[in-house]
């Protein structure tokens, strides 16, 4: 039954990574074969995540009054259980034993939306990428790489493990960007190569900082029995006869380090801060730089811009969830003492992105350039959301809000996820006829190309938070949930539903409505094509579902984001005692 | 709940989504509907009215239930309130009852702990007259839009749009897409009426605000059509921002966003709604300040307490902290996820979750939490909190603000009617800017006199601002459209003044007028292809069903009548508000300036609706051309016209020989408590908001009013006729003598171009700013930073090629000259290196001997 888990989990991680060393020796010149057999690998792979999603048993309640929960064995392990906070499918193999390494993977109701999504985007990614016909053989490759880091991040719970699949999604993107990118691709590859080492360099300080200071014997054995750590604990002595800290990277259990009473996390580093603030600062400018968040975003517009099609996809669609990801399974659980401590910083980051990308947008003239500030926008409510740590002691810890801000947070991340990719490759479309982004320089689209301008005004409405489609729930979660943090901050935040609709509806005039088209190339703008159409409408269908059933995403990740944010909550409780 | 009233929900369900059916069917098969998509029209013809017997049968359905008493309005010296008749007198039981009404939780959308997003109805008198009225409204312009939209069936030429090579635009129609438009703003807005909680509120209040969009930009060739379109989205966001924060507000204030209470299977309470938290029975429902809404903004108090409270713990209890906390996080912990199972199983089990979440508040915080209790009805009682339910209030406004077309943000409207007519009768006038009113008429009971004050100001502003606008507007529509806004602010005003029952009897009777005048319109303009009435005249004797049912919208917007007889529909609602702006002058003489405008309004009302009237329908023509073709239209659209001019004469009467009337079918869901002269303004001292019954029980008001109304309205239609009927005056005339006023009035009082300097350009110029702080600034920075790595690493470079290296090559030369030197010991001369031998070994041994000394 175990072997089973391991093997679906390795198969989702692994499996794109294992084809793509079968694509390299494959002969050149079958591109269509290539691309096929890419193709196929993607889909088994979403086939796979979408299998573990079909809701298995639930847990059930032995009655009514709280007490120890009888957690009912599912009845086909690999299954997503709805309703059970904890990681699920753990797999957990010692990797490099020296130093307490483990190819540790997991999935819970935080990091599996996240999973699912991945591989559904890689799938129409691959799918858009049919396009593609310069060195067909190595952009495979690459792309199913890119594909296994994806999942590897979202799936690993050992944080060094973590850090080796987040380093290695970057090279495949340097290489797709600065190969089959625009005219800068050279210029923006390197940015989003640079900006994103350096946030993997302060990754990895603040990664063996927690790595010295942790010690696994001050968990109790239950503690440790919920991290999964299941063997006993071997503690060797020291010269001087006191016990050795044995340190560890898994992020259960540096999580619940970080949240004892006496956290090891709690020793002074320098200037009176704690190791648990450093390592929250550096972990957090690391992952803003991925989200990304003013003032450390300016790559990604670059990057957008020059990134082919099907990667400007993933890039919006996945890689900036990475940032939010790593906020709420590192930052938050393993830090909650800075996290307390600089809440202000977190919303106030939040909310200038939000206003300050959606100011941007507006100002744009080249299509993806406006779509990638809009992300920038928009992932500011993830932080935001993420951030209203309004279980305090003037709410006597109520976590309502929070929860919901972070749920909201969560739940922004897979709308963006649907919208934002789905506006890439409506942006992708038009230029692959038209060859050119000038927003001045379109019109009249819903003329030569009506079903292309109906979806393509759908996923911009879900985008601009229109009810009834995806953008509407998160946003009105985060928005709401930030009153109850700071009011000032709120409104402003509110504020930003104006300019979002002010820049996507002034887009939407620009490029689709009006008499006529403005721009060269106008004789080519054929009809959208059944594949481009299979690729935009299960965009556009899921983004209508989530509006209209949101509960359908929510019920997989509210029992691990209320158990995480209930779990702050007592420790703020504790922190005021 | 009697049986039959089971039925209701399921009844309005239905008339709710048979539109929405209608839409998913046109945007997938709506092409192949027969020729041009003439099979779109009929079915959204065909489900809207289906949805208009199922609203009739619901209010059947309703009436048999709550039988309707005499109203008390309109003539009070009839009305006897005697104490034996206390329960069939509206005036006295409603004071202290709560209206019928049904909450029905359909299914949760997303919940966390007691809130829930749901999908609920509110279900009241309200609630089925909105729905007669929408889905009557709308059967007649959809059957009305089937003729005067047919040449959308073909392919059309626009001669408003020029394309590329200077020709006028030609384009295949778009007939069903209009059908599929017009069936999802049906929904949405049946939608609207049916929410029973905020969020619902809000998410169809945007949809009908999209749908607006959509066909406002019909004609989106037209670069003006979706200026509008832009316009009128993006000023109602204005509008929905202040909504949203007003939903902040409310949410953490009341816990909830439900307005009606949340029961259990069983009829238990879990979670009080709204409504019964503002105004509590308890408190004989006066305006009640939240529990949540006090607790906040004694934050810093109870912050205190909660730190007080466990420094009080006795020391032994402190050490044994850690066990208890153990144990009790257990506990809560599976607490939590039991909330998160029930919230995942169903409603019912609810409770369980609440009661979970309550208990476990009740363990953490026990001394903490019994103190704040405590304190509560004190800090109440010191208003705390107070502000936080005026701003909920005032941000619930801002929407209906934007959405009914208020002052600052009535800009939207005119310029709507870019729009084809049909969508500015149903969407701009009768049923989605009056959604505004609707709303502010919902959430009655939750504003505070102070709010009420404003609405009454802004709605007395946006009347006056309004009216004057339309006495100088040329374009037919546009006429129409500031007559919409400034009667949007009668309706306002009322409800500001107290008048709940007369802004929501006007918002109906104004329905059916103002659909009839717009649908008239569109008949000229379809008539005459022009909407500028300085090129029509003397219509009347080429089209005279429009020309007569026109008139009849005329004289029922001015409220003609025979004073305290009878009138058209218009009469009775407009009396009622200006009969409880007396009383509420009366109340509070120091507001009594903005009773005046009111008045004035409806002066400046009959004098611009007859004069459009009398430019368009009498006198000579002005262009010959145009009235040569102009032609009455066909009876699809004649039909509704007929009807809705039967409905705008009618709609005030009662059924004759029974108790039924609007009045009093309105009546049943006057909410309890509120303006029933039981608030007193705190912010503003001394302001009391009238009991409405009290204009109706005083004929004083009453006489006054009607009597004043018509005298200011009659010399309203009298100087339109000196003008443009009889014409004995020349309007150039008074232009040139008011040349300011005019000027200020054609320019629209400078709104569009205030806004444009003041918000729209700053905008632009905020986001320019942005994208040069990220090239300039920001980007300026990181490229500096490589640049200067780039620096330091050639700089490295010839430090290793100039110092390093060099160092290193002289080292070598170095070694290699003195390797060439030492050459020259190596003679072979083995004396010469015994001697070297023997020196070395001595001066070794006196080396040593020196250290080892």
């Amino acid at each position: 039954m175990l072997q089973n888990v391991v093997a679906l989990m390795s198969l989702i991680v692994f499996l794109p990574a294992v084809a793509a060393l079968v694509l390299c020796v494959l002969p050149r010149g079958r591109e269509n074969i290539i691309k096929l057999v890419a193709m196929m690998v993607t889909v088994v792979v979403f086939a796979a995540t979408v299998w573990i999603a079909i809701p298995a048993h639930t847990v059930q309640r032995s009655s009514e009054e709280p007490g120890p929960v009888a957690v009912s064995v599912s009845p086909t392990p690999g299954r997503f259980e709805l309703g059970n906070p904890h990681m699920q499918n753990v797999v957990r193999l010692p990797w490099i034993p020296a130093f307490g390494i483990e190819y540790f993977l997991g999935i819970d109701g935080i990091s599996f939306p996240l999973v699912i999504l991945t591989s559904f985007l890689s799938m129409l990614a691959m799918a858009a990428s049919w396009t593609i016909d310069r060195h067909v053989k190595a952009y495979c490759v690459l792309f199913l790489l890119l594909e296994t880091g994806m999942l590897g991040v979202f799936m690993a719970l050992d944080f060094f493990l973590f850090y080796v699949f987040w380093e290695v999604m970057l090279l495949p993107m340097y290489f797709l960007i600065g190969i089959w990118g625009g005219p800068r691709r050279e210029y923006a590859a390197v940015k989003f190569f640079l900006f994103t080492l350096v946030g993997g360099v302060l990754m990895l300080i603040a990664l063996l900082m927690l790595y010295f200071s942790s010690d696994l014997s001050k968990l109790s054995q239950q503690q440790r029995a919920a991290c999964h750590i299941d063997q006993p604990l071997v503690v060797s002595l020291t010269a001087d006869r006191t016990p050795q800290p044995v340190h560890t990277f898994n992020m259960l259990a540096l999580a619940e380090m970080g949240q004892m009473p006496d956290s090891p996390f709690d020793r002074p580093l320098l200037w009176d801060k704690s190791v648990g603030w450093w390592a929250f600062v550096l972990l957090f400018i690391g992952f803003i730089i991925k989200l990304p968040a003013v003032p450390l975003h300016t790559w990604l517009p670059d990057a957008h811009v020059e990134a082919p099609t099907p990667i400007s996809m993933i890039l919006a669609g996945v890689l900036l969830k990475m940032g939010g990801y790593g906020l709420m399974r590192i930052c938050y659980p393993v830090c909650p003492a800075a996290a307390y401590e600089l809440a202000w910083l977190v919303c106030a980051v939040g909310v200038l992105s939000m206003v300050y990308g959606a100011l941007a947008a507006m100002a744009q003239k080249d299509f993806k350039r406006l779509v990638a500030y809009s992300s920038v926008s928009h992932m500011g409510y993830v932080l935001l959301g993420l951030g209203v740590w309004s279980a305090t002691a003037a709410t006597q810890f109520n976590t309502t809000a929070w929860k919901m801000g972070m749920s909201g947070a969560l739940f922004q991340m897979i709308a963006h996820g649907l919208s934002s990719a789905g506006m890439f490759f409506m942006v992708g479309v038009i230029y692959d006829r038209v060859h050119h982004r000038d927003l001045d320089q379109f019109g009249g689209l819903f003329h030569k190309m009506p079903v292309y301008s109906g979806l393509s005004v759908g996923i911009f409405f879900a985008a601009l938070g229109l009810p009834g489609l995806c953008g509407f729930v998160g946003e009105f979660l985060v928005v709401l949930a930030a009153w109850n943090y700071h009011k000032a901050l709120a409104v402003v935040a509110a504020s930003v539903v104006i300019l979002t609709a002010g820049y996507i509806l002034w887009t939407i005039q620009r490029v689709y409505l009006g008499p006529h088209y403005k721009g060269p190339h106008g004789e080519q703008l054929t009809p959208i094509t059944a594949r481009e159409v299979a690729i935009a409408a299960p965009l556009l269908a899921l983004a209508i579902i989530f509006g209209v059933y949101p509960k359908a995403l929510l019920d997989y990740m509210t029992p691990t984001v209320n158990h995480t944010v209930q779990r702050l909550a007592e420790w703020t409780e504790r922190l005021h005692r | 709940m009697a049986d039959s009233l089971r039925w209701l929900p399921l009844l309005l369900e239905l008339a709710w989504l048979l539109p929405l059916g209608s839409f998913v069917l046109i945007v997938f098969f709506g092409p192949l509907m027969g020729k041009g998509g003439r099979g779109a029209g009929w079915l959204a013809t065909a489900a809207i009215m289906c949805s208009f017997v199922l609203s009739i049968a619901a209010a059947t359905v309703w009436l048999s239930e709550h039988p309707l008493v005499h109203s008390s309005a309109r003539d009070g010296s009839e009305h006897d309130c005697g104490a034996s008749a206390d329960e069939h007198c509206p005036a006295v039981a409603h004071k202290r009852a709560v209206p019928a009404a049904i909450f029905v939780e359909r299914y949760v959308l997303a919940q966390f702990d007691q809130l829930r997003l749901s999908v609920a109805y509110w279900i009241d008198a309200l609630t089925v007259a909105m729905f007669c009225m929408v889905t009557l409204v709308a059967s007649c312009i959809h059957v009305y839009s089937t003729g005067y939209m047919h040449e959308e069936l073909h392919e059309v030429t626009d001669q408003q749009v020029r394309t590329a090579d200077g020709t006028a635009l030609r384009r295949p129609g778009r007939y069903c897409r209009f059908f599929q438009y017009l069936s999802l703003f049906c929904f949405s807005m049946l939608g609207l009426v049916l929410a029973g909680n905020l969020a619902m509120v809000f998410a169809f209040w945007e949809l009908v605000g999209i749908c607006s969009y959509l066909l406002i930009g019909f004609y989106f060739e037209r670069r003006s059509a979706s200026l509008a379109a832009n316009k009128a989205f993006i000023v109602n966001r204005v509008g929905d921002f202040g909504m949203l924060v007003g939903l902040m507000a409310a949410w953490s204030g009341f816990g909830t966003l439900a307005l009606g209470d949340t029961t259990d299977a069983q009829g238990r309470l879990v979670q009080r709604g709204i409504f019964s938290q503002v105004r509590p029975a308890e408190a004989d429902y006066r305006l009640t300040v939240p529990d949540g809404m006090v607790r906040m903004a004694a934050a810093e108090e109870i912050s205190a307490m909660v730190a007080n409270a466990h420094a009080r713990r006795p020391a032994g209890e402190q050490g044994q902290f850690v066990e208890q906390h153990k144990a009790t996080v257990d506990q809560w912990q599976s607490a939590e996820q039991q909330s998160a199972a029930a919230a995942r199983w169903q409603s019912s089990e609810q409770p369980k979750a609440a009661a979970a979440q309550r208990w476990s508040v009740e363990r953490r915080q026990p001394a903490a939490e019994a103190q704040v209790a405590d304190r509560l009805p004190w800090w109440r009682s010191q208003g705390y909190g107070y502000w936080l339910l005026v701003i909920a209030g005032l941000g619930l406004f801002c929407g209906c603000v934007g959405k009914s077309a208020q002052f600052p943000l009535m800009v939207w409207l005119p310029d709507a009617m870019e729009g084809p007519t049909p969508v500015s009768a149903l969407i701009h006038a009768a049923t989605m800017v009056a959604a505004g009113v609707y709303l502010v008429a919902r959430l009655y009971p939750m504003f505070a006199p102070e709010v009420l004050l404003v609405i009454a100001c802004i709605g007395c502003l946006t009347l006056f601002i309004a009216a004057t606008i339309a006495i100088t507007a040329t374009d037919i529509k546009r006429v129409l459209a500031y007559s919409t806004v400034s009667q949007l602010g009668y309706m306002m005003f009322a409800l500001g003044v107290g008048g709940w029952l007369a802004g929501l009897f006007h918002l109906f009777t104004h329905a059916f007028f103002k659909a009839l005048l717009f649908l008239c319109s569109g008949s000229v303009i379809h008539a005459c292809g022009t909407n500028d009435m300085t090129q029509m005249g003397g219509l009347r004797r080429k089209m005279p069903w429009t020309a007569y049912t026109m008139l009849v919208g005329c004289l029922a917007i001015c409220g003609a009548g025979v004073p305290l007889v009878v009138g058209l529909s218009g009469y009775y609602s407009k009396d009622a508000i200006l009969a409880q702006a007396l009383s509420f002058r009366a109340a509070n003489p120091a507001w009594g300036g903005i009773v005046v405008v009111a008045f004035l309004g409806a002066g400046i009302t009959a004098f611009y609706m007859f004069r459009m009237w009398l430019m368009t329908f009498a006198g000579q023509p002005r262009d010959k051309h145009i009235y040569q073709h102009a032609h009455e239209s066909p009876l699809v659209m004649v039909g509704p016209l007929v009807v809705l001019a039967i409905l705008a004469v009618v709609s005030g009467w009662p059924v004759p020989g029974t108790a039924l009337s609007l009045e009093s079918l309105l009546e049943q869901a006057r909410p309890a408590g509120a303006a029933a002269g039981l608030d007193q303004g705190v912010l503003v001292a001394g302001l009391v908001i009238p009991d409405e019954h009290l204009s109706h029980e005083n004929p004083v008001f009453h006489t006054s009013a009607a009597l004043t109304a018509f005298a200011v309205s009659l010399l309203g239609v009298l100087l339109a006729a000196v003008f443009y009927g009889l014409p004995w005056l020349d309007p150039q005339v008074i232009r040139r003598a008011f040349a300011p006023i005019y000027s200020l009035l054609v320019n629209k009082w400078w709104l569009d171009e205030i806004y444009h300097y003041m918000l729209v350009a700053p905008t632009l110029r905020l986001s320019q700013l942005a994208a040069w702080l990220d090239r300039r600034a920001i980007d300026w920075l990181a490229d500096g930073l490589a640049r200067a790595t780039a620096l330091v690493a050639q700089l490295d470079d010839r430090f290793d090629r100039l110092v390093v290296d060099r160092a290193i090559d002289h080292a070598a030369d170095w070694t290699y000259a003195f390797g060439l030197r030492l050459r020259r010991v190596q003679t072979g001369n083995i004396r010469q290196y015994l001697m070297v031998l023997a020196a070395g070994t001595v001066a070794l041994f006196l080396l040593v001997s020196w250290f080892w000394r």
